[in-house]
């Protein structure tokens, strides 16, 4: 009989290794949590007066950046994973969710004077209610309908904020920048990659993780079975909103200056997905693994000026590799039955080609 | 009234233009089931092989929209038989990141070779017209249009009266039945995306007349493809031409006859008329039920 | 007799073509009806329209007196229909467990459980349906009947009161026809009412109470399964007219 695809029984190889890629990952996850703590230390020692900061710190200071960054996609590809990996639905346009949580924020304290600490809730808030009020026709969909349909929505959301004169228009928006807060926002963007693992975890866990699940594999009969498929869809894609949107906001403050292009860049939509899928869409850490290490490396990569357009042709080139060889993430071989073997690739590739 | 005939003769150019664009992308996503990112990027090297070869070999542009589509051909049956051949049948949206990945790869090499300026292919006739009246037709405007039916034409022709063509729809419309009477999938595939990618060169030659060239310029062209076979309805060309015309007539007249909307709102229009057929008629305007 | 479910003028239409015209029947409580007809009878059509996946262009549907069409199919299933596919639809990335949990997660009022019940019935369920030994299997290693099974677990793990079977048999050999016809009735021992759609007339013969022949969309005949086969009209829509007219001639 043919072995099962997912078997969950690893061998104990498996789980010696698994046990001690855990152990260095805890290791890794204290030293990353700690860093920034030492920047405020830092900046509290020179008594908050940064000209007096020498070298060490405007290097904790750029490490602490990609720290946030690579937080904030793990929010991203985590949040993608409710609607795209658990419920099977190729959402593409999840940048809208970021950059309405984003303009929340940006708006609320530009123009309306409101502290971060009132307009950050709103973000998620907002991001989830449009996602709702779209989700009910857009949900609808199949296959690339949805895709598609969503992609405008990312891009359409973003081309109506510019052309409205009250989000600022052309010229954005300008939250008041807070000073020497590197820290505070390194931990929000963690707080909230965490929110999101969390929540991963009790989805997966709940009566609402099966009927997700239970809706990708077959719609039809998960309706006959009695699972409310259309409120599951709009739930699913409204808490992957709401963490999304709450990463826009964040972002705001943090980048202190929003405008369409830097909260609605379509390659975000396609990199959440392609980190959930390296990683392994549908599996709790799967997405957190595969933002890690793909932000890492677009930021190793990019390193600003005309090495970005290389960094871009990389991403590309990875992208293509990506999905021709291992469409079935690379946690899969972490997680079961499958090595990575040539063997392996050859039958992935075989599987999927003419 | 005479300004109202304008804008409805201005928004039937543009409609050719949308044609022009759209009738690759109906093909390969109609035969193959791909929807492909890359198709504004293919659109590009049109705009760019155009441009060079007015630019250093002197050609009219018109007279390059053959060669235009003979290098896009090869570069579509090439991209469909090393790389979208091999995630044909893995779940849909891999076959969306790959032509995503390749839409990236290509923009960027455009970065590199062509920086990020803006490129102009303007014949000693662009900016003249035919006026009737007071309702002028730009001759560039007219002529793409005239050729983007004529190439919608020939596709349905190709499809529709060529053996390779009958090939074609088989493996449309069952792909394991048509394998089974002897059709080679992976060529028949590669052809198939290769004549979509020899219409977005096409495409791209035209548009070099009308618009400036850049290495961004065809991203716009994936999303209002996409609306225009939504709109028409997906597998038939006539769909696309009746789609396409009817949505350069609705961008048209949203931005001129709607107070408050402008050029700036084209993308958020073709999502409103996406959505709106989506929800209403799913099928498309000239699609049958499924 | 008022019945558990009653159909009165049941039409469904697609396109031009009409799939059920004007069929009424009723489903007496702790039944078991067999709904037969030859292909394309619209069969299925009408347990597509029962449990909501279908809407109805005219007629009413109820379940004990209640209305159920136009409901979708989660509420129907809510009020307590199960029914499986004739084409089995399972969840391919699931265990055999997990798919019945499923059923029992959601399902019927009386089902819907907090996760660790539902396991727990989900385990009953497998062990009803003789699928206990591959509880932890995925879907992907299951032979042909016993995916058919796991419909009926998934099916029966939702607790309905009533079970819309459609061809659960087809497809399998005489020994498992048997063991399929076993648990059919063991299911119908349980107090739940069944209404089966099935080819294989040993199947009808045997756990069948009544049998209601459907032909082109509109009722044909009603009776105890050896009436309707001597039926000259059943004889003809299943074999052509000159078949049925030596036969009786």
């Amino acid at each position: 009989m043919a072995r099962p695809a997912f078997s969950t029984q690893p061998s104990r190889a498996g789980r010696r290794l698994r046990r001690a890629i855990l152990v260095a990952f805890l290791v890794v996850v204290a030293v990353v949590l700690v860093l920034p703590l030492t920047l405020t230390q830092q900046a509290a020692d020179a008594n908050l007066d940064p000209t007096t900061l020498g070298i060490d710190f405007a290097m904790n200071k750029s490490i602490v950046r990609t720290e946030t960054t690579i937080a904030m996609f793990v929010a991203l590809a985590a949040a993608w994973n409710l609607i795209g990996g658990l419920t099977g639905y190729a959402a593409f346009g999840n940048v809208a969710f970021f950059g309405l949580g984003a303009y929340t924020v940006g708006y609320l304290t530009d123009k309306l004077h409101l502290s971060f600490a009132l307009a950050l809730p709103l973000a998620p808030v907002v991001a989830a209610a449009f996602a709702g009020l779209i989700g009910l026709p857009l949900l609808r969909l199949r296959g690339h309908y949805f895709a598609i349909a969503t992609l405008g929505t990312g891009i359409a959301v973003g081309e109506v904020i510019k052309n409205l004169d009250v989000f600022g228009g052309a010229t954005g928006l300008f939250p008041p920048i807070l000073r020497h807060a590197d820290a505070l926002f390194f931990y929000l963007m963690a707080a909230n990659a965490g929110l999101a693992v969390l929540v991963t975890w009790l989805v997966l866990r709940s009566r609402f993780g099966y009927g997700l699940i239970a809706i990708r594999e077959n719609e039809e009969a998960a309706s006959v079975l009695g699972v409310n498929t259309t409120a599951y869809k709009v739930g699913a894609f409204a808490l992957a909103a709401a963490l999304t949107g709450l990463a826009g906001g964040i972002f705001a403050q943090w980048a202190s200056f929003i405008d369409q292009e830097s909260v609605f860049p379509i390659q975000y939509n396609v990199e959440m997905i392609l980190m959930a899928i390296i990683g392994g869409a549908g599996t709790l850490f799967g997405p957190v693994a595969g933002a890690i290490v793909l932000e890492w490396l677009i930021l190793e990569l990019a390193g600003g000026g005309a090495s970005a357009v290389y960094a871009q042709i990389g991403l590309g080139l990875l992208l293509a590799v990506t999905v021709i060889f291992v469409p079935r993430g690379v946690v899969d071989f972490f997680g079961g039955s499958s090595r990575l073997t040539l063997g392996y690739l050859r039958r992935t590739l075989r599987e999927t080609s003419v | 009234m005479s300004l109202f005939v304008q804008q409805l003769v201005l928004g039937l150019m543009l409609g050719g233009v949308y044609v022009a664009v759209a009738i690759g992308f109906s093909l390969v996503w109609g035969i193959l089931n791909i929807v492909n990112l890359a198709h504004g990027a293919l659109v590009v090297v049109g705009m760019y092989a155009t441009w060079f070869l007015f630019t250093h070999a002197g050609l009219d542009p018109f007279l390059t929209l053959p060669l235009d589509a003979l290098i896009l051909f090869a570069v579509g049956y090439f991209l469909q038989r090393v790389l979208i051949n091999r995630v044909i049948r893995a779940p849909l949206f891999f076959t969306l990141l790959l032509t995503f990945g390749i839409n990236l790869v290509l923009i960027n090499l455009f970065l590199l070779w062509f920086k990020a300026d803006f490129r102009s292919v303007t014949p000693s006739y662009a900016g003249t017209g035919l006026s009737l009246g007071a309702v002028t037709v730009p001759y560039i405007r007219l002529a793409a249009l005239v050729i983007a039916l004529v190439q919608a034409g020939l596709v349905g022709l190709f499809m529709n009266r060529s053996r390779t063509g009958f090939a074609v729809q088989a493996v449309g419309a069952d792909k394991d039945a048509a394998q089974l009477v002897g059709i080679d999938l992976r060529h028949v595939y590669a052809l198939t995306f290769a004549v979509g990618a020899a219409c977005a060169g096409v495409a791209g030659g035209l548009l070099s007349t009308i618009q400036a060239i850049s290495p961004t310029a065809g991203e716009p062209y994936t999303l209002q493809a996409f609306v225009v076979v939504i709109l028409g309805g997906l597998g038939r060309v006539s769909a696309t031409v009746v789609g396409g015309l009817l949505f350069g007539l609705i961008e048209v007249l949203a931005q001129s006859q709607v107070p408050g909307l402008g050029a700036g709102w084209s993308n958020a229009i073709a999502f409103a008329v996406l959505v709106l057929v989506l929800v209403l008629r799913p099928q498309g305007l000239m699609g049958r039920l499924a | 007799m008022t019945g558990v479910l009653e159909l009165e003028s049941v039409t469904k239409r697609f396109g031009g073509v009409a799939a059920l015209t004007d069929v009424s029947f009723s489903v007496g409580e702790g039944e078991i009806l067999g709904l037969i007809g030859p292909n394309g009878a619209g069969k299925t059509t009408l347990l597509n329209c029962i449990s909501g996946v279908y809407r109805l262009d005219a007629g009413k549907i109820s379940l004990q007196g209640r209305r159920i069409d136009g409901l979708p199919p989660h509420q129907v299933a809510r009020l307590g229909i199960g029914r499986t596919f004739q084409v089995v639809k399972p969840f391919a990335s699931m265990t055999v467990r997990e798919n019945a949990a499923v059923g029992a997660l959601f399902g019927s009022a009386q089902a819907h459980m907090a996760p660790k019940a539902a396991f727990a019935w989900a385990d009953e369920v497998l062990e009803m349906v003789g699928l206990a030994p591959k509880a932890r299997l995925t879907v992907g290693s299951l032979t042909i009947p016993d995916r058919k099974r796991l419909e009926v677990a998934r099916a029966l793990a939702t607790k309905p009161r009533l079970l819309l079977l459609d061809e659960v048999m087809a497809g399998l050999n005489p020994v498992e026809v048997d063991e399929a016809l076993e648990m059919v009735r063991r299911v119908h021992a349980g107090g739940i009412t069944i209404v089966l759609i099935e080819h294989v007339m040993r199947v009808v013969v045997g756990v069948c109470d009544r049998v209601i022949v459907l032909h082109m969309g509109q009722f044909l005949a009603e009776g105890t399964p050896d009436e309707v086969l001597q039926d000259r009209r059943v004889v003809e829509a299943y074999l052509g007219e000159k078949y049925a007219a030596r036969r009786h001639g």
